[in-house]
C-alpha cells in the first residue's frame, strides 16, 4: 500500500542525480470518484516550489527521481479545485459518511492506477499514527510476535466529506451535498464534534428544512444560538421559519435580544407572530413548553371537510394525531383522533362523534404536572388552554419528557467542559 | 406582528438567569479555581512555612507570566472553537503531538498522584486515631467515587459544589489578618525580590512557579472556552474573565503564604516536606481563624481541593489526548464504543491512587513533585503556543500583535531560566552550597 507519509520528506533527485530538495506536500485535483495527484511541493534551498507530477520518473520510500534537470523544471500549473494534502487534509478532521462520525486523518492512502496516482482512502487507525512516527514496522512485528492481528483502519475517499477547514481558497466539488443525505440526528452528532467555523459551513450547505431539523436535534441551546448567529440574517430567519415555533422560540430566547428582534423582523409575519406569542411565556410552564402548531377544526364541519382541512394544514408528524374541535372563538369543545376521523362516515358532523371530555392543562402548569397528565391518560400531546378554556397550543410528549427526564436519559450527547 | 424595535416581552428567561451566573463564573475563573488544588495549597503553605514572606514576590512574577499564557489560549479557544491539542495536532502533525501528549500525560499523572496524596493527608488529619491506616481506606474509596461520579453520575453539579467549597481557603485571609503579621514586611517582600542560593529555596521557588503556571491549565481553559461556544464578540468578556481568575488565584496564594509565614514560620516550627507530619504543622496556620478547628478546616479544604484535582485532571488529560489522536470520546460511552478514552482515564486514576498508597510514601513531598515537572514542561509547550497564536491561517486578524509577542517571549525566557536553575541545582547542588 502507498501512503502520503511515504512521500513526505523523501529526497528529490533530478536527472543528473542532483539532490534538489525534499517533498513537503502532494497536490491533488478534485475529481470523481477519486482525486488525482497532479503536483509535488518540494523544499530546497529554503525555497518552497510546486512542480507537476508528470515530471516524476520513479519513486521509492527515500527518493523521488525526476525526468528532467533542475534547470528544465517548470512551476506547477495551478487549477481551481486543488487540495494540498499535507497542509489541508492530513491531521485535519473529516466526516466519515459511513460511520457517521468525525475522525482525524492519520494518513492518506494513494493508489497507482494506469499511470496516474489517485487518492483513494483515509487512514484513521492506530497503524497510521505509528507509521507517521516511523514505528509501524515495530508495531507490526510486536503484534505478529503476540499472534495478534493488527488491521489497517481505512475508509474510502468516496465515503469522506472534507470539512471546510482552511480550504477557503479552494472550491471543493464534492461540497457538503453528501452530508445532506444523512438523517438530521446524525448530522447533529457530527456538527457537535466540529469547530464553530466548520459548523456554519455545514449549515450553509443544507437546505432550510434539513437545517431546521438538524438545529432542533442539537439539544444544546448555546450551540444552537451560536450557529444561527454566524449565519446571515436572511438565511437564519429562513431556517427559523422552517422550525417548529416552540423550538424557534426557545432558540431566540437564548440569543441576544437585539439579534432575536432582528431575526423576528425578517421572518414571515405568521410564523413570527406564533413565535412571539410563545416568547411571552415562561420557559418552565406549559405555555413555554407548548407549540402553536396544532390542528384545530371548527365544530360545524363534517368528517370529510375536517379531513380536507387537515390536507390544507399539512401538519407535522408530531401534531397530526389529534384534531382539536373548536368554536369560532377558539374555545376547546372536543377532540378527535386521526383514526376517528378516517373511520367516520364522510358526511357525519364532527361534533356528533367527538370526545367532549378533553383533558387539558392551564398555561401556567409546570412541566411535571404536564408530564403526569400525559402519562396518566397515555397521550401523545395535551392541549394548553387559557382561563376561558380557549386553546393556545399543545405540549407534545417528547417536548415535556425532555424537560422532566434526567439529563442523561433525555440528552444523548453529554459533554463535560 | 412586531416591528424590529417594538418592545418584546422576553419572559421565558429562566435560562437567562443561569446565563448571568455563568457569565460571572466563566472559564477563566473556573480554571483558576481548579488550580488551587492539593498541590497548589500545599506548595504555597510549604513556601510560607519554610521561608516566611520571602517568596511573596514570586506571586507577582507568576501572575505576570500566567496572564499572557492564559489570555492566548482563551483567545485561541474563542476564535477557533477548537481545543489546544486539536490545534497542536493540526498545525504540527503526529510526531510533535505524541511528544507533547506524552509529557502532558506524565505531568498530569504525577499531579494526580499528588491529589491522592492530598486525600491521604486529609484523611490522616481527620482521623488521627486511625493512624497510618486511614489512607489505605480513604484513597480506594475516593478513587472509586471519583471514577464513578465522572463516568456514571452527574459530574456538573459536583463540579459546582467543589468550586464553591474552594472558598474554604478564604479562611486564610481571615487567618492572615488575625495572626497580625508585620504588614510592612509583607509589603516589602511582595515588591522586593529575595533570593537564597540554597537547594531548599530553589526547590520551593520552582514549586510555587510550577503549581501556579501549569500546562494543563492551558488545555483546560481552552477546551472550556471552546465548549462554551464563545465567538469573537465575546473576546473582551473572556479577557476580563481570564485576568479576574488569575487575580483571585494569586490572592488566595498570597494569603496562604502570609498566614503560614505569620504563624508556622514565625513560631520557628520546622517543616520538612519529607516529614509525614508536615500537614499537621501546615494546618497550624489556620489556628488564628479557626482555633481548635484549624486542623479540621484545613483537612476539609485539602480534601476538597484533592477531590477536585483528582477528578478534573485525569478527565481533562484524557480529553486532550483523545482529541489529538481522534479517538472516540465521551463520558457517556461504553467501553466497546470508546476503549481508548476509558482506558486512559481509568489508568490515570488507578496509577494515581496506587502510587499514593505505596507504603511509607512521603505525602507532602509527593504533593510537591509534580509542580517541578509542570514547571519544566512549560518552556517546551510555550513555543508551540506562540507559533499557533501567531499563525494567521488559524487566528486571522486575531493573531498576536507585537506587544503580545514581546510579553510571550519574556515569559518564555523567565520560565526557561527557572527551569535551567532547577536543573542546575539538581545536577550540581554544590553550586548552591547544598
Amino acid at each position: 500500500m502507498i501512503f502520503l507519509s511515504d512521500f513526505l520528506n523523501a529526497e528529490v533527485v533530478d536527472l543528473k542525480q542532483h539532490r534538489i530538495g525534499r517533498v513537503r506536500d502532494l497536490i491533488v485535483l478534485m475529481s470523481d470518484p477519486f482525486p488525482r495527484v497532479t503536483g509535488v511541493v518540494l523544499k530546497g534551498n529554503r525555497r518552497l516550489r510546486a512542480i507537476d507530477w508528470t515530471v516524476v520518473r520513479s519513486w521509492d520510500n527515500k527518493e523521488l527521481s525526476l525526468k528532467l534537470d533542475e534547470s528544465a523544471l517548470q512551476p506547477h500549473t495551478r487549477a481551481d479545485s486543488e487540495l494540498w494534502l499535507s497542509r489541508q487534509v492530513l491531521d485535519k478532521q473529516i466526516v466519515d459518511m459511513d460511520g457517521r462520525r468525525v475522525v482525524r486523518v492519520n494518513d492518506l492512502q494513494l493508489s497507482q492506477v494506469e499511470g496516474t496516482m489517485l487518492l483513494v482512502g483515509v487512514d484513521i487507525g492506530g497503524r497510521g499514527l505509528m507509521r507517521r512516527i516511523g514505528l509501524e514496522g515495530m508495531g507490526r512485528r510486536a503484534s505478529a510476535a503476540l499472534g495478534l492481528d493488527w488491521p489497517q483502519k481505512l475508509i474510502s475517499w468516496e465515503a469522506v466529506d472534507p470539512v471546510k477547514s482552511d480550504v477557503s481558497s479552494v472550491k471543493l466539488r464534492i461540497a457538503h451535498t453528501k452530508l445532506a443525505r444523512l438523517h438530521p440526528a446524525d448530522i447533529a452528532d457530527i456538527v457537535h464534534e466540529l469547530g464553530p467555523e466548520d459548523r456554519s459551513a455545514v449549515f450553509a450547505a443544507l437546505d432550510d428544512e434539513k437545517a431546521a431539523d438538524t438545529l432542533e436535534e442539537i439539544d444544546e441551546p448555546q450551540m444552537q444560538a451560536s450557529i444561527l448567529e454566524r449565519l446571515d440574517v436572511d438565511r437564519a430567519s429562513d431556517i427559523l421559519e422552517a422550525m417548529a415555533p416552540d423550538e424557534a422560540a426557545d432558540l431566540l430566547a437564548d440569543m441576544p435580544q437585539e439579534r432575536a428582534r432582528q431575526l423576528l423582523g425578517k421572518m414571515e409575519e405568521d410564523e413570527a407572530e406564533d413565535v412571539e406569542e410563545l416568547l411571552a411565556y415562561r420557559q418552565d410552564t406549559a405555555g413555554g413548553l407548548m407549540t402553536t402548531a396544532y390542528v384545530g377544526v371548527l365544530h360545524k364541519l363534517t368528517a370529510a371537510q375536517a379531513i380536507d382541512r387537515l390536507r390544507e394544514l399539512e401538519p407535522d408528524a408530531e401534531s397530526i394525531f389529534y384534531c382539536y374541535v373548536i368554536d369560532e372563538e377558539e374555545h376547546l369543545l372536543g377532540v378527535l383522533s386521526l383514526r376517528d376521523l378516517i373511520v367516520a362516515k364522510p358526511e357525519t358532523q364532527i361534533r356528533d362523534f367527538m370526545i367532549t371530555k378533553v383533558v387539558s392543562v392551564p398555561l401556567d402548569a409546570g412541566p411535571r404536572e404536564v408530564a403526569e397528565v400525559i402519562s396518566k391518560y397515555n397521550l401523545l400531546a395535551v392541549p394548553v388552554v387559557d382561563q376561558h378554556n380557549r386553546i393556545q397550543g399543545i405540549v407534545t410528549v417528547d417536548d415535556v419528557m425532555e424537560r422532566v427526564m434526567p439529563a442523561r436519559v433525555a440528552g444523548r450527547r453529554r459533554r463535560l467542559f | 406582528m412586531s416591528l424590529p424595535g417594538s418592545p418584546l416581552r422576553f419572559v421565558r428567561s429562566r435560562r437567562a438567569r443561569v446565563l448571568v451566573f455563568l457569565s460571572v463564573v466563566g472559564p477563566g475563573i473556573i480554571t483558576a479555581n481548579v488550580d488551587n488544588d492539593a498541590t497548589g495549597v500545599t506548595g504555597y503553605a510549604l513556601a510560607g512555612s519554610q521561608f516566611g514572606y520571602d517568596l511573596l514576590w514570586v506571586l507577582i512574577v507568576t501572575a505576570l507570566c500566567l496572564g499572557p499564557i492564559q489570555e492566548m489560549v482563551a483567545r485561541m479557544g474563542t476564535i477557533t472553537g477548537k481545543g489546544l491539542s486539536d490545534l497542536i495536532r493540526e498545525r504540527f502533525g503526529v510526531a510533535p503531538t505524541v511528544w507533547v501528549m506524552g509529557l502532558l500525560f506524565l505531568a498530569n499523572a504525577a499531579t494526580t498522584v499528588a491529589e491522592f496524596a492530598g486525600v491521604a493527608g486529609a484523611a490522616q488529619l481527620l482521623f488521627p486515631f486511625a493512624g497510618g491506616v486511614a489512607r489505605y481506606v480513604a484513597i480506594p474509596i475516593v478513587a472509586f467515587i471519583v471514577w464513578f461520579l465522572v463516568l456514571r453520575g452527574s459530574f456538573r453539579g459536583v463540579e459546582r459544589l467543589m468550586l464553591i467549597l474552594t472558598t474554604v481557603f478564604l479562611g486564610y485571609i481571615v487567618s492572615a489578618a488575625l495572626a497580625h503579621p508585620d504588614w510592612g514586611s509583607v509589603l516589602r517582600h511582595t515588591v522586593v525580590p529575595t533570593f537564597h542560593a540554597r537547594p531548599a529555596f530553589i526547590l520551593i521557588f520552582i514549586t510555587v512557579v510550577g503549581t501556579t503556571i501549569t500546562p494543563w491549565m492551558a488545555f483546560f481553559q481552552q477546551s472550556n472556552v471552546s465548549d462554551k461556544g464563545l465567538g469573537p464578540g465575546d473576546l473582551r468578556y473572556e479577557r476580563i474573565d481570564t485576568y479576574a481568575g488569575i487575580v483571585m488565584l494569586n490572592l488566595v496564594a498570597f494569603f496562604i503564604i502570609v498566614a503560614t509565614g505569620a504563624t508556622v514560620f514565625a513560631h520557628h516550627v520546622h517543616v520538612d516536606p519529607a516529614d509525614p507530619a508536615a500537614f499537621d504543622k501546615i494546618a497550624l496556620a489556620l489556628e488564628p481563624f479557626a482555633g481548635g478547628y484549624a486542623t479540621a478546616l484545613f483537612a476539609i479544604g485539602l480534601l476538597n481541593a484533592s477531590l477536585m484535582g483528582a477528578s478534573i485532571l485525569p478527565l481533562s488529560t484524557t480529553y486532550a489526548i483523545t482529541e489529538a489522536f481522534g479517538f472516540e470520546r465521551g463520558i457517556d460511552k461504553s467501553f466497546r464504543e470508546a476503549p481508548a478514552f476509558l482506558t486512559i482515564y481509568t489508568t490515570m486514576i488507578v496509577l494515581g491512587a496506587g502510587i499514593a498508597m505505596f507504603p511509607g510514601a512521603p505525602l507532602a513531598l509527593i504533593t510537591n513533585l509534580p509542580n517541578i515537572i509542570n514547571g519544566s514542561l512549560l518552556p517546551l509547550l510555550l513555543p508551540l503556543l506562540l507559533i499557533l497564536v501567531n499563525d494567521r491561517r488559524i487566528m486571522g486578524r486575531y493573531a498576536n500583535g507585537p506587544l503580545a509577542n514581546v510579553l510571550g517571549g519574556v515569559v518564555l525566557v523567565v520560565l526557561s531560566v527557572v527551569t535551567v536553575l532547577f536543573l542546575a541545582s539538581f545536577v550540581a547542588p554544590r553550586l548552591f552550597g547544598g
